[in-house]
Parts: C-alpha cells; structure tokens; sequence
C-alpha cells in the first residue's frame, strides 16, 4: 500500500512468522500486527501471504493450531511452535544472522 | 473423509472471517462507523476466496493438490456436455464390461487349473478313430465327437481300465470318473436330489486332494465287500448338510440304499471339470447303476463289449503325453475282445492335457467363448474409437482455451497433465459403472449355459485388477493423442480465429475422427454380421422339423425304482400308472419311455441286420404301446407295438423311415439279433427327431420291459401342457403319495435346454451387434456434429453466396455417408475374410455365412449412419448466414 514500506525479502516471512510465535501462541491477525509493531510500522505482512504461510508451517508441522478464546472474547485460531518448530527458529536465526553479517561485510567494504 | 474436508473448511471460513472482524474494529476504534469499517476491512484483506485457494493448496501435497484440482475441472467440463458425457462413459462401461464378463466366462471354464497339486501332470485319456468303429465295442456311455475326419471318444472297458491301471503303474496313476446322475437322496428324513459322481477308490489319492473334514474315499472302499461310504462337497455340505461338522459318520439314504459320510471336500475343490453340479461322490463299485443287477452299467462291468468308463491319469515326473500314449496304445488293444473288421477305424489312444479340467462343457464352449472374446474385444475397441472421438473433438474445441492458458504461462506439460486427467475421469466412471456390467453380462451368459454349470464367479482380483488395467490403459491409450494435440496449438493465430472459422482448422477428408469412425463402422459390419449370422443360424434351428407337434406336450420323470418298487411290483406300478394318468381330464395320450426325447443326448447302439456286413447305427428308445401316440409320430408302414407286447415283453421293434432306408428293402418282417434274440420289424415309423433339434438320426423303438428304476412319462395334453400338470400330480400321488415328480417341463422348453449354446451365443453376438451399431452412431453423430460446428461460418457464407438448404443438407450427408461407405467396404472385407478363416462351422453345425448376411449387416450400418447424420445435416442447413457470420 504505503510506496514507502520496503517489501518482504523472499523467504524471511516464516523467519519473521516464527520469531513471533516464540513467545507463545498467537492467532493470524495478531501475528500480521506483531510484526507491524515490532518492525515499527515498516512490515506490513500481506494476508494474502500471511495465511498460506501459516498453513503450509502447519503442514510441515513447523507451527500447530488450536482454537480457543481471543482477547476480544471470540474464538479464534491460535498457533505455536512445536518443537521442530523451536529447532527450525534457531537454525533460521541462525543463518540470517550468518547472512545479514556477510551483507553488511560486503555493503561497508 | 467428507466431514474431515468440511471441518477444515469452516475452520478455514472462520479464520478468515475471524481477522476480518478484528481488522474492522480496529478501524472502528479508529473512528470510523461500523459499516464503513466492515468495508475497509474488506479493501484492506484483498480477495479473501483466493486467499482461502492458497490455503487450501498449502495445506495438501502439491501435485495432489493439482490432481484434485484438474479433477474438479474435468468434473465441471463433462457436466457442460452431459449428452455425449454420459454416452461415452456408458460405451466404456458397456465395451469394458462386456470384456470382463467375457473373459472371466472363459477363464472359468478354460483357463483355470483344477484345483489340485500339480495340475500339470494330469491327462484326459481318449481314444480316436476315423469313421466309428463298431467292431471293438456293441454298447456305450460317454460321449463321442468328431474332430475333422477323427471321432473322438471317452469311454472304455472295465477291462481297459484294470489293465492300463495294472501295466502303466510306475509311468503313471490311471483312476477312472464316471459322469455325475441325479439321485435321491435322504438326510435324517429330508429327501432331494442330488448329482452323484461315481469315481474309481484311487480318484483322490491321484489327485491329491486334502479332504476339508473326515476323510476322502480310497482305494479299499472301491470293493462290493466294503462298506457304502460317500464324500460330501463343500458346497453340498454347507447347504444340503447345513455344514454341521457332527454330520461326518452318519447314515443318508441314496436311491433308499444306506451310506456313512465319510467326509468333506475342501471348498477349493470345485471338480474336474469347469462347471461341473457334483453333490456327492461314491465308488463305482457302490454307484447305483452297479447295485441294479439289471443294469447296463452291471453287464458293462464284465462285459469287454461295454465300454462306459472315462479315464484320467496322473503322468509320472518326466513323463511325457506322447510317452503315455505310445505306451498305453499296446495295453489298450491288447483289451479288445473284438478286432475291427476294417484297419482303418482301429481306434488308437488320445492323451490330452488336464490341467484345466477335462469333460464336455470345454469342448462345447471353447470355441464359441474364444469367438466371443474375439467379437467383445472389437466391442471395445469401437467404444475405445468413440472416448478419442469425443476427447479429440472436445481438444479442438478448446483450442482457444488452451492457447489463453498457454499465453498465460501455463506449461504444456502441466496442460497436457489437465487433459489426461480428464480421459482418466472418463475412464473411471466407465470402469467403475463397467463392474456391475460385468456381472449383468456373467449371470445372464451362465443361465443360458447348457447344463446349468456351476460357474464360480465370486469377485477375482485378477478379474477387477484386469479391468482397470484396461480402464488405464483406455485412458492413457485415448487421451495421450488428443491431449497431445490439443497442446500443439500456436497461441498466436488460435486466439485470433473466430469462434468457429475455418482458418487453421484440418477438416479436410481424413481427419483422425473421421478415421476413427472409419475403422469404428468396418468393424461395425463385423459384429452386426456375426450377430445376423448366428441368429439366423439360431432361428433355423429352432424351427427345425421335429416330426411331431412340439406344443402340448408335458414331460416329467418319476423313479419308483429308487423308492424300493422291484419286479412285478415295479411292472405293476407303471401300468397302474398309464392307466391312472390317462383318467386325467385335460390328458389326451399317455407315453412312457425309458429315454426322455430331446434330451440332448441318447442310447445309441450298432445293429447288426441279416445280409448287410456293415452294421446300422441308430438311436434306441424303448417305449410303451401308447408313446408314438402321444409324442404325434404316425406309423407310415405296417403297425405299431400293441399294449399287450410290452406287457408280454414280446421281441418286436419299430424303426424309423430313415432306418429303412439305409436298410434298403422292405423292413417288415426282417429279424435281427439283439442280446442273442431275434427281433422282428413290424412297423415303420415317420421320421422323428430323438435328441436334438439339429440332428437326425435313425430310430429304433422297442417294447419297454417297465422293469428300469425309472421312466419318462410324455403326456399329450388337451390344453397347455403346465395346466395339466396339477391333475397330473394328484394322479401320481394317489399311487404313491413319497413318489417325487421329477424335472417337468414342456416339449418347448426341452428342446430349448438343448439349444442353450446356440441360444447363449446368438443372445451375445446379437447384444454385441447392437451394442456396436449404437456405439457407431453415436461416434458418428459426435464427429459430424462437431465438423457442423466447425464449418459453421462457412455453411453461412455459402447460403449468404445463394446455397439452398438442400445443398448444405446434401454437403453433410454425403460427408458423412461418404465416411460410412468406405467403413462398410472394408468392413465387408474383413468380416467375409474372417468368416472364412476363423468360423469352424463344423463345430457349430451351422451352415457357411452367406453373402447377403454381410450386405444386410453393412446395409443396416449404412441406416443407422443416416439417423445419426439426421441431427448435424438439419442443423447445418438450418444455418442463419447473419447470425453465423456475426459470431465470429
């Protein structure tokens, strides 16, 4: 929407999707403002991406869902990590570190 | 699984619909009003259906994904066209089903080993001769037929049988199983009939066969000194027996003699040959023919002249049928009491495979079913024609289609996958519905079967898994082509073209539909010639001269000799019997006779006559005084058998007018020798069939002596013959209320079980004729009416130019008839080609296929194609120039 909003380098949603969740479960429309938050008002993740993002983790069994009560008193989708999952978001932290090391290597030299 | 996709699916509305309402109270607590919140929401999210599609894909295996994707797809384009849809789905199931039916018909009684171990090492033995030879044996049991110039037969002497069995030990085991009779039976005071087997005490050790409970018989029990004892089928145990385990050890009564059963077969065994209804098997020596000392088969055990038995052997490991036959032919002749008279009739040894079984329902339906599958398979194959037809015409027709997709991105191969997908939809409907086809088809086909096989049809994997081999492969065979071709459009020009303009577009004379309907209409002429051929050949059959009047006659068995009745008693009996049954108001004439007419099958004996070397072949029948009467066969010369001299037991004989002639003078008078006796002609009967339809043979008919066990009771009947049946009953039953009528039918449906081959055979080739014409229209109808489509803008600019609607008529139909033709030259060819190579008309005793037939057939093709183009012609000349030009 906003021209000034950077887009969402391929493939760090799921980092970004299970950074979120580490802190525990959260349902999609949370985890779309989350990122808005923390990022500052700079991620704005699209749903179009977002949901089969989430569905596709949860077939690989990455995430898993469970429906119970949201803050606003409905009941709604919650996710969490599994702990392939937490094992997936460590070697991923892991690796982007590794690689926005080398970017900033390559961008100041 | 349905709930499980619905379940997923809520969840997945609720998820969405859930962050919708979350997005909307967010703007709403942004001050915005609740409806223009609910609206933002909406702009904000984007399509929430395509997001719900990504899911959906995310959440299953991608190709599967896809798969059920292009199946929904397919699904959704043959419902655009459920006519021609549904017509192809219901050829495939028809041609794939009739297939199946018919080739587990011959895989039952062809192709199925018995079900023992090593079947492989089992041999028919035969003998063969050229021309009968009469010398060797006086009387017989067993069946005898002709193969080219060869008679081939299976009966031996009790003295062959010992022999072999004695010098052939070591080479190999040689037990002997007569034929299955009805007997009756009572099990704890419930009486039935059952089909007995009579067998030789080594039958199942040769065979090896475990029994399922007790034990099998053995070689001990075959001595008169032995205990009765029988063995149970399986199938026989679980219904006449109620399969209690407990009823091993005790008595039933067969023929009113006691015997132990003495255990059961296991349920694998189905017999030694295909279809075969035995109950029960017993030793020879204890069969109820041996127990009469007044039967044939009694005199044939002693009598080297009596040949009765069917042999069966086991080879040795590395023992070959020739082996077996080179050394069993010496011992054999070594056996004859008698040496032919002439060298070349000398019979000689025939060793056959009997792995799959041996006896009479493979000779009588081997090739018949062997021409079936011939003429089923071409039923397919037209079916097949009419999938690629309706696929081929359908790719053409989305050629735009395809070339947007292409031009969008998508890849030939994933495209290609999307029509294949399809003709695999196609084919699954087909094969599934074609499994209730196949059993449709199986029943009707073992009902007509002579003899009321017992044919297992049970579910056979091989069977189901042949069946969607074929499905598959239909699929990939049918759809790869048009597939193919429908994804070598050139995006380019296809997008251009109009909706139906000529530009780019093949529809020059030999299109591929068009030679599909080609070769679909040849073979057309094939299968309506076959079906013509054999329904001719079924109905001259039919209305074959029996000789007598075939309406109003009733036939029934009754068989006092098996309730105890013996001697003068059973004398006695049956002449209280004619004279009772003749009280009956609606019975005109009372006739008995040991030999039931039209049976099939008959006594046939070689009669030597003073001043004649060769000895007359004929059929025998041995009558009552009244029985001619009632059958409607008139004396022509002299007079017929008076009451009195069948009760006198008197040695007087009536022969048939075509014994006469082949006597060659006069008859009356003439004595000749029978069982050491004279007999002495006295009259001439006219010519009469005895056993089937489509045979004729002499008949000799003697005083019955009413000394058999049982009898034929024919009854010339004043109304329809079933009407007299209850009086009939009542007759009986006021004689002996115990005594069974047995198997009453009229003349009419005598002569038609006789027939059930032919009839069998004439219902399929006709069904299949018909199932082809169909499937031909209906593939012309397709290719036609899709070329109409085409050439639309073209038909518009001709009548535009001043064409008359008769011209666009005459333009379409000669199209299409012009195809129709060159299938029926061809077709013509072929099936007159086929005819000459492949029919054994010997065998079918049927008369060589006649031209007109394949004219006919062609001739009903070139009809049938005149309807079908009725449709595509009017609608072409029907055309409106403006509208058709406009649409493009």
């Amino acid at each position: 929407m906003d021209s000034k909003k950077p887009e969402l380098l391929q493939g760090t949603l799921d980092l970004l999707i299970l950074k979120t969740l580490a802190p525990g479960p959260l349902h999609g429309y949370g985890i779309a403002q989350r990122i808005l938050l923390t990022s500052r008002g700079t991620l704005d993740v699209q749903q179009g991406s977002l949901y089969p993002a989430l569905h596709r983790l949860e077939r690989k069994q990455i995430v898993e869902s469970e429906w119970r009560e949201s803050e606003n008193g409905r009941m709604a989708k919650f996710y969490s990590l599994t702990r392939t999952g937490r094992k997936q978001l460590a070697a991923e932290l892991e690796q982007w570190q590794r690689y926005a090391q080398a970017i900033g290597w390559v961008l100041e030299g | 699984m349905q709930f499980w996709w619905k379940r997923k699916e809520s969840e997945l509305d609720r998820e969405m619909r859930y962050h919708l309402e979350s997005l909307a109270e967010a703007f709403e607590r942004q001050g915005d009003s609740r409806a223009e919140a609910m609206a933002r929401a909406r702009r904000e999210f984007g399509g929430v259906e395509q997001v719900k599609e990504r899911c959906r894909d995310e959440r299953r295996w991608r190709p599967a994904a896809e798969f059920s994707r292009d199946l929904g797809y397919g699904w959704r384009m043959l419902r655009k066209a459920p006519a021609v849809s549904g017509m192809a789905v219901l050829s495939l199931a028809l041609g794939i089903g009739a297939t199946t039916a018919i080739v587990s018909l011959a895989d039952a009684v062809l192709w199925r080993s018995l079900a023992v171990p090593a079947p492989e090492q089992l041999s028919e033995i035969l003998w063969q001769s050229k021309g009968r030879s009469r010398d060797v044996f006086s009387s017989s049991s067993g069946s005898m037929y002709p193969e080219g110039p060869l008679h081939v037969a299976d009966f031996f002497s009790h003295l062959a049988f010992d022999t072999l069995r004695e010098r052939m030990a070591g080479r190999a085991e040689v037990a002997a199983p007569r034929d299955s009779n009805p007997v009756s039976l009572s099990v704890e005071s419930a009486s039935s009939v059952a089909n007995l087997r009579p067998v030789s005490g080594n039958f199942f050790p040769l065979l090896g066969v475990q029994p399922a409970l007790g034990r099998l018989l053995i070689s001990t029990d075959d001595r008169a000194s032995a205990p009765f004892v029988a063995v149970a089928t399986h199938r026989f145990w679980r219904t006449g027996l109620r399969g209690d385990p407990k009823t091993i050890g005790r008595a039933m009564r067969i023929n009113n003699r006691s015997y132990t059963i003495a255990g059961v077969l296991p349920e694998r065994f189905g017999g030694i040959s295909p279809g075969e209804s035995t109950d029960l098997y017993t030793t020879i020596e204890h069969s109820p023919g041996m127990l009469d000392p007044n039967s044939w088969e009694r005199t044939a055990a002693t009598d080297p002249f009596a040949w009765g038995l069917q042999l069966l052997a086991r080879r040795a490991p590395g023992v070959s049928n020739d082996q077996l036959r080179a050394g069993m032919d010496p011992v054999f002749r070594s056996t004859w009491a008698g040496q032919p008279k002439d060298p070349a009739t000398t019979p000689e040894i025939r060793v056959q495979d009997a792995a799959n079984g041996i006896g009479g329902v493979r000779r009588e339906l081997g090739n018949p079913l062997t021409m079936l599958f011939v003429l089923v398979t071409l039923v397919l194959l037209v079916a097949c024609a009419n999938i690629a037809n309706l696929l081929l015409a359908r790719s053409d027709a989305r050629r735009k289609e395809v070339a947007l997709r292409l031009s969008l991105g998508c890849s030939r191969a994933r495209l290609m996958r999307q029509f294949l997908t399809e003709s695999l939809l196609l084919a699954g409907c087909g094969g599934l519905l074609s499994i209730a086809v196949t059993y449709a088809v199986a029943n009707f086909a073992v009902t007509l079967m002579p003899g009321s096989p017992r044919l297992d049809f049970s579910i056979d994997p091989r069977m189901v898994f042949a069946t969607l081999a074929v499905t598959a492969l239909t699929a990939a065979a049918f759809g790869v082509y048009p597939a193919w071709s429908a994804t070598r459009v050139d995006a380019a020009p296809a997008l251009k073209e109009g909706g139906g303009s000529v530009g780019g577009v093949r529809h020059g004379f030999l299109t591929p539909g068009k030679l599909l309907v080609l070769a679909q209409v040849s073979l057309g002429v094939l299968l309506v010639a076959a079906a013509a051929a054999f329904t001719a050949h079924l109905r001259k059959t039919l209305s074959a001269e029996t000789g007598f009047d075939r309406t109003r006659l009733l036939l029934f068995d009754l068989r006092p000799g098996e309730s105890g009745y013996r001697g003068d008693r059973l004398k006695d009996f049956y002449l209280r019997l004619e004279r009772r049954l003749s009280e009956v108001p609606q019975v005109k004439t009372v006739g008995l006779a040991r030999i039931r007419p039209m049976k099939g099958g008959g006594y046939f004996d070689g009669i030597a006559m003073p001043g004649r070397t060769a000895r007359i072949g004929t059929a025998v029948n041995f009558v009552s005084a009244s029985y001619l009467d009632a059958l409607g066969v008139s004396i022509v010369d002299g007079r017929g058998i008076e009451a009195r001299e069948v009760r006198e037991g008197a040695r007087v004989a009536v022969v048939s007018e075509d014994f006469a002639a082949e006597l060659g003078r006069n008859p009356l008078g003439v004595a000749f020798q029978m069982d050491g006796k004279p007999v002495e002609i006295v009259g001439v009967a006219a010519r009469a069939r005895y056993g089937r339809l489509n045979r004729q043979e002499n008949v000799l008919y003697l005083p019955n002596s009413l000394g058999q066990d049982s009898i034929t009771v024919v009854l010339r009947t004043a109304a329809k013959p079933l009407q007299a049946l209850a009086g009939v009953r009542e007759a009986v039953a006021s004689l002996d209320p115990n005594l069974p009528i047995v198997n009453a039918v009229t003349m009419e449906q005598q002569i038609a079980s006789t027939l059930r081959r032919e009839i069998l055979f004439a219902w399929l080739c006709g069904a299949f004729g018909v199932l082809a014409l169909i499937l031909c229209m209906v593939g012309l109808y397709g290719v036609m009416s899709y070329a109409v489509s085409r050439r639309r803008q073209e038909i518009g600019v001709r009548i535009a130019l001043g064409a008359s609607p008769r011209d666009v008529w005459r333009l379409v139909v000669a199209e299409g008839l012009g195809v129709t033709l060159a299938g029926c030259g061809l077709g013509i060819l072929t099936a007159w080609w086929a005819a000459q190579k492949f029919l054994d008309y010997r065998r079918l005793a049927m008369d060589p296929v006649e031209p007109w037939v394949l004219v006919w057939a062609a001739a009903a093709l070139v009809v049938s194609a005149a309807l079908a183009l009725l449709g595509p012609a009017i609608r072409a000349a029907s055309t409106d120039p403006v509208k058709s030009l406009r649409e493009g």
